[in-house]
């Protein structure tokens, strides 16, 4: 579950998104929510630019199957 | 363009082949390095029956047992393409994958016309 | 040259599409309601036809054949889950279908059964082993041929066409709605069993299909399986004009044949014999690469018949080690007939594992690109996912409700 740190859930971890280019794959965004768990079936809505991630910086600590993420994220 | 992928959905468990196009093994899991405030990196595959026990619970441990129990680690740098399949620079044997088929080829073999 | 060829494959593909169940469903189904439920074989060879096409594509595009897209789309828990229980049921399906091998030998010679069980097994085998597997394809599917005799035994019986067109349109005339339901669903299933996927899609793989095969792929899927279809049709009302209000339940292979000889003779009979045999032969290897094929893509192993058995030797011990297990349980005795029933029913309980994942890949950019599925191919895909769903979740309980069909 990805929660801020003030508690607000944003939805579950369904995926990691990451960059190809460089050495080894960098991963820049967890995919989060429903809208994530169909990406991750791979059904691309066609909305492109729907929110459904948030981006790996935000994340301030992990604690068992939570992940916290800074106040004020919001889904990218 | 950098080019983006979903770990979950465009590597995990799908096919490896090496080198030669052989097919040896499924990307079973993914060993990622980094924390909070560094970067994350996915920087090994790791396939093998000993690493199902920790993705189906009892009957995973299960299916590990009668698999053997063995598990590979195959280091990013060893990863030539990620398309439909997971592409290998190297042969299976020099990364330590396919044995189980290595290792019941000397029977299959004794058995005449297996190599029509 | 290339059209020759295509009408090979699309010959091989008829005879290929019947095997026991088929035969089972199609015969019973006319004997206990005549030619009333003619439509729902139109709908499970359309459903077989959208979904083997699909298939086909996928594996041509991607090269991913259906446990490859199983594992990577629900994952090693589900997908494992998936595994267990189409292995069952091909198991189930390939111990059925070499006992109605045994069955056909003993018809034709009169030999013991058991002893026909092991002659099956063995030959079985040394066919597999020996034979190049273009000509296995089309010796089974050449000599499954040899059913079209139903075709002409079902003109030769005069059956009232206007019933039999009538058949075409959905109705339901009947004192037991619950058994016409639970026919409804075996023919359903018999005609959307998994294995032809599986069978089909490791096949595109293994022949290496590219984009340039997807013709050839979609010839294949609906002239095939059309035509299958058609056979499926003669069983049925040569059941029903020969069998409905006899009080006759085709329980017998033997049966099934007596479909043929009662309008045509002696020759009737052997082209029916010679014609099960070896369509349900044709099934029986079908099923016992599917078994291997599985495993190995689930697993990850080396897999294919085109490549020699020491170049895939896990995949090799696996058809081996099923083909022993599965004559080990038609020794026992059990009832090829109504093994089918059961193995029939359990898989229309395992489709929608096996479909759904394919319906996903298929409409994934990533991998299939200009060839994504398309907005018939979806229509169609999404609706027979509805129906699968459907008979997977009343087949079990129908079976028990029906005594498997008996009452």
């Amino acid at each position: 579950m990805v929660e801020t740190e003030s508690g607000r859930r944003l939805g579950r971890c369904r995926d990691l998104r990451a960059v190809l280019d460089t050495r080894r794959p960098v991963v820049r965004e967890l995919v989060v929510g429903r809208r994530g768990r169909l990406e991750h079936l791979g059904i691309r809505t066609r909305r492109r630019n729907s929110p459904d991630a948030v981006p790996w910086e935000a994340v301030v600590r992990v604690e068992g199957s939570r992940i916290v993420v800074r106040d004020g994220t919001e889904l990218v | 363009m950098s080019r983006s992928i979903d770990l979950g959905l465009n590597v995990l468990d799908h096919q490896l082949l090496d080198a030669e196009e052989r097919r040896c093994g499924k990307v079973d899991d993914l060993a990622l390095e980094g924390g909070p405030g560094e970067q994350l990196e996915l920087v090994a595959i790791l396939a093998g029956p000993g690493v199902w026990r920790t993705r189906a619970g009892l009957v995973g441990r299960l299916a590990s047992w009668l698999g053997g129990g063995g598990r590979t680690r195959i280091p990013w740098e060893e990863v030539a393409h990620v398309g439909s399949h997971v592409s290998l620079r190297k042969r299976a044997q020099e990364l330590g994958l396919g044995r189980g088929d290595d290792r019941m080829r000397p029977y299959i073999e004794k058995i005449p016309g297996a190599d029509r | 040259m290339k059209i020759f060829q295509v009408a090979l494959g699309i010959l091989a593909a008829i005879g290929g599409f019947v095997d026991i169940g088929d035969l089972v469903f199609n015969v019973s189904a006319g004997a206990t309601f005549g030619y009333q439920l003619l439509w729902v074989v139109v709908i499970g060879v359309v459903g077989i036809t959208v979904y083997s096409e699909m298939c086909g594509r996928v594996a041509a595009v991607s090269g991913k054949a259906v446990f490859d897209a199983v594992r990577e789309r629900v994952g090693f828990k589900a997908g494992l889950g998936a595994l267990v229980s189409s292995q069952v049921v091909n198991l189930m399906t390939l111990t059925a279908e070499i006992g109605g091998v045994a069955i056909c030998l003993q018809l034709l010679s009169g030999l013991p059964y058991r002893w026909l069980i092991v002659l099956a097994g063995a030959a079985l085998v040394v066919v597999v082993w020996v034979t190049a597997f273009e000509w296995i394809e089309r010796i089974f599917g050449y000599g499954g041929l040899c059913l079209l005799v139903f075709a002409v035994a079902a003109v030769k019986l005069h059956p009232p066409w206007g019933a039999v067109g009538h058949g075409f349109v959905p109705h339901m005339h009947t004192q037991s709605p619950l058994l016409y339901a639970y026919f409804a669903v075996g023919l359903l299933g018999a005609a959307m069993t998994p294995y032809e996927v599986y069978f089909y899609s490791s096949g595109g793989v293994e022949e290496r299909w590219g984009p340039k095969d997807l013709g050839l792929n979609k010839v294949n899927a609906i002239i095939g399986y059309g035509l299958g279809g058609f056979l499926s049709f003669a069983l049925m009302i040569v059941g029903g004009a020969l069998f409905l209000g006899q009080g006759v339940e085709p329980e017998f292979l033997g049966t099934i044949a007596l479909g043929a000889e009662v309008p045509l003779g002696q020759i009737g009979l052997l082209l029916a014999l010679v014609g099960i045999l070896f369509a349900v032969s044709g099934a029986a290897i079908d099923t016992l690469f599917s078994g291997a094929y599985n495993l190995a893509q689930f697993l990850g192993w080396e897999w294919g018949r085109y490549r020699h058995p020491r170049g895939a030797p896990r995949f090799t011990v696996t058809w081996l080690v099923l083909l022993v297990l599965a004559l080990g349980v038609v020794l026992t005795g059990v009832d090829p007939v109504q093994l089918t029933e059961y193995a029939v029913i359990f898989s229309a309980v395992a489709l929608p594992l096996t479909y759904i994942p394919i319906l996903l890949v298929a409409n994934d950019r990533t991998y299939m690109r200009e060839y994504t599925n398309g907005r018939i191919a979806n229509v169609l895909g999404v609706l027979y996912l509805v129906v699968i769903m459907v008979i997977a979740l009343t087949a079990i309980p129908l079976m028990i409700l029906t005594n498997v069909g008996q009452n």
